[in-house]
């Protein structure tokens, strides 16, 4: 990204936005778009630039309750708007459900693809709490996963449904170290 | 390099943007839910110096009505507000389900507009394919006042527009259509979501029984670099009896007299004339199922 800019031309403005709860005030460029200030102003990492474009679904972030491309959404956009990032999803030291099954199923791979698609599934999941394959497939349709984890995926989802049915909404990271270290 | 930057004029009425884009004409571009323009700018495509934010406008600007015998669209309607409408619900506007479940993907139908598609000027712009098969209105607005035109007859080539920079599109409106007319949307695509599609047909018709009392076919394009009607098509199969013959008479002799498919990197002429035919077929027979109650 270039910081190279005339600043009587393009002044800083500032947005004020809650992400994952916490308020926050950003200085930023009119043309900077709502990833280059969750990613590089407010480091939440986990909101990747895949594509830059709308195609690959890795920047995707749910604002006031839709699912939003950060890569094309002016920050200014997100004044006054409250945004949900991987990193809101569960309290500190635990994660949330879909993302245990997304765990448990062997579904991340290099995990570049994963914070968009969990976020996706969240979305989906808060509107229809159990879904059909056609409607998994329908909502994870634009998240590209190039290391071919598509088909864990639908298994992951259906896993995390059965979790949330048992009121399992968080996993506290502790009892995962000790799953994983006894495998 | 690239230059990508430009400034943000946010409006606190339609007054103000109105005004603002009278004052600054050419200079600046006005953005809905900028799926299209901000791809554009990042690549270099188009450079406008500022950008006029319309999503504040979205109080007054997005709704989907029905009002007077008219079906009234706001331009700031995204396609997902589309898709949980009364629309997608009526069997006659079935085509509005296909659209909406075949456009992009889940995110960016949340700030995708009807406006934007139409602002897009673009072939593969599958909303207002469709609306150019229900004889669709769009209204324009300026500092000077307000106008309504036909759809049909807005494009002059690609990513051009007969209209004044200044005005912005506010709504579209289309008659109701009968209880014996329904529409129907098809799009070839090598996969779901992400290409835009190969080809894209949507038709709307009117049947008394078995007859076609009223037609209209619209192509992402006939040739020209926009989407068009196939009128052609359209006049051969009106007053007809919608048998296998007749669709495939006017699929296979009468379409290809009237439509010139290019050639290019994604697929060839014949390619693409080819699945035209199949299309149509596909969505005249679903418009008659849809009709009969199928
Ligand atoms: C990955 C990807 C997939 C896509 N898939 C599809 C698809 O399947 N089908 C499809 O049809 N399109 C698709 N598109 C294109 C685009 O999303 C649509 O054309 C969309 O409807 C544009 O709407 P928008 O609100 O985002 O427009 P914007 O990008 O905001 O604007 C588009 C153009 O219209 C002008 N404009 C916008 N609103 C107005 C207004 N109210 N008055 C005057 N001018 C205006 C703008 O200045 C700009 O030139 C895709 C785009 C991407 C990036
Ligand atoms: S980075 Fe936004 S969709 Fe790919
Ligand atoms: S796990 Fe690597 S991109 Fe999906």
């Amino acid at each position: 990204m270039s910081r190279v800019h005339s600043k009587e031309e393009y002044p800083y403005v500032t947005v004020k936005l809650n992400v994952n709860g916490k308020d926050y005030e950003a200085s930023v460029r009119p043309y900077e778009r709502l990833i280059d200030v969750l990613r590089y102003k407010l480091g939440l990492t986990s909101v990747k630039e895949g594509c830059g474009r709308g195609e690959c679904g890795a920047c995707v972030v749910i604002m006031d309750g839709k699912l939003v491309p950060s890569c094309l959404v002016l920050a200014v956009r997100a004044n006054n708007k409250r945004i949900i990032t991987l990193e809101g999803l569960a309290p500190e030291g635990k994660i949330h459900a879909i993302q245990k099954a997304f765990l448990d199923t062997l579904s991340v791979q290099c995990g570049f693809c994963f914070p968009g698609v969990i976020l996706a599934v969240k979305w989906l999941l808060d509107k229809n709490p159990n879904p059909s394959d056609e409607e998994i497939k329908e909502i994870l349709g634009g998240h590209l996963c190039r290391c071919g984890s598509y088909l864990r995926f639908i298994k992951a989802v259906k896993l995390a449904v059965k979790y949330l049915q048992e009121g399992k909404v968080y996993f506290d990271i502790k009892e995962l170290r000790s799953v994983s270290s006894a495998r | 390099m690239k230059d990508i930057r430009f400034d943000v004029f946010v409006p606190s009425s339609l007054d103000d943007a109105l005004q603002f884009m009278a004052k600054e004409g050419a200079e600046a571009l006005p953005m809905a839910g900028g799926t299209d323009l901000i791809v554009l700018i990042r690549n270099g495509i188009v450079k406008p110096k500022k950008v006029l934010d319309l999503w504040p406008l979205r109080e007054e600007l997005a709704f989907i009505k029905r009002e007077d015998g008219w079906i009234r669209i706001g331009a700031l309607t995204t396609i997902e507000e589309i898709s949980n409408s009364f629309l997608v619900k009526d069997p006659r506007y079935a085509g509005f389900l296909d659209m909406c479940k075949q456009f992009a993907t889940p995110y960016l139908r949340t700030i995708a507009t009807v406006g934007g598609n139409i602002g897009a000027a673009h072939p593969l712009s599958d909303v207002t394919i469709l609306l150019l098969t229900l004889d669709c209105e769009v209204k324009l607005m300026s500092v000077n006042g307000e106008r309504w035109v036909k759809l049909e007859g807005l494009f002059l080539d690609k990513r051009k527009l007969a209209k004044d920079p200044s005005e912005l599109i506010t709504e579209v409106r289309f008659r109701e259509i009968p209880q014996n007319a329904s529409t129907a949307f098809l799009k070839f695509d090598r996969r779901w979501g992400h290409a835009m599609g190969y080809i894209v047909v949507a038709a709307c018709a009117q049947l008394e029984g078995d007859i076609v009392e009223e037609v209209r076919i619209a192509f992402d394009s006939m040739g020209r670099p926009f989407p068009e009607r196939a009128k052609k098509t359209e006049e051969f199969l009106k007053g007809k009896r919608l048998s296998g013959d007749i669709i495939r008479d006017a699929c296979s002799k009468v379409l290809p007299k009237e439509m010139k498919r290019i050639s290019d990197y994604r697929a060839s002429a014949e390619y693409r004339l080819d699945l035209s035919k199949v299309l149509l077929k596909r969505a005249l027979l679903k418009i008659k199922s849809r009709v009969g109650g199928g």
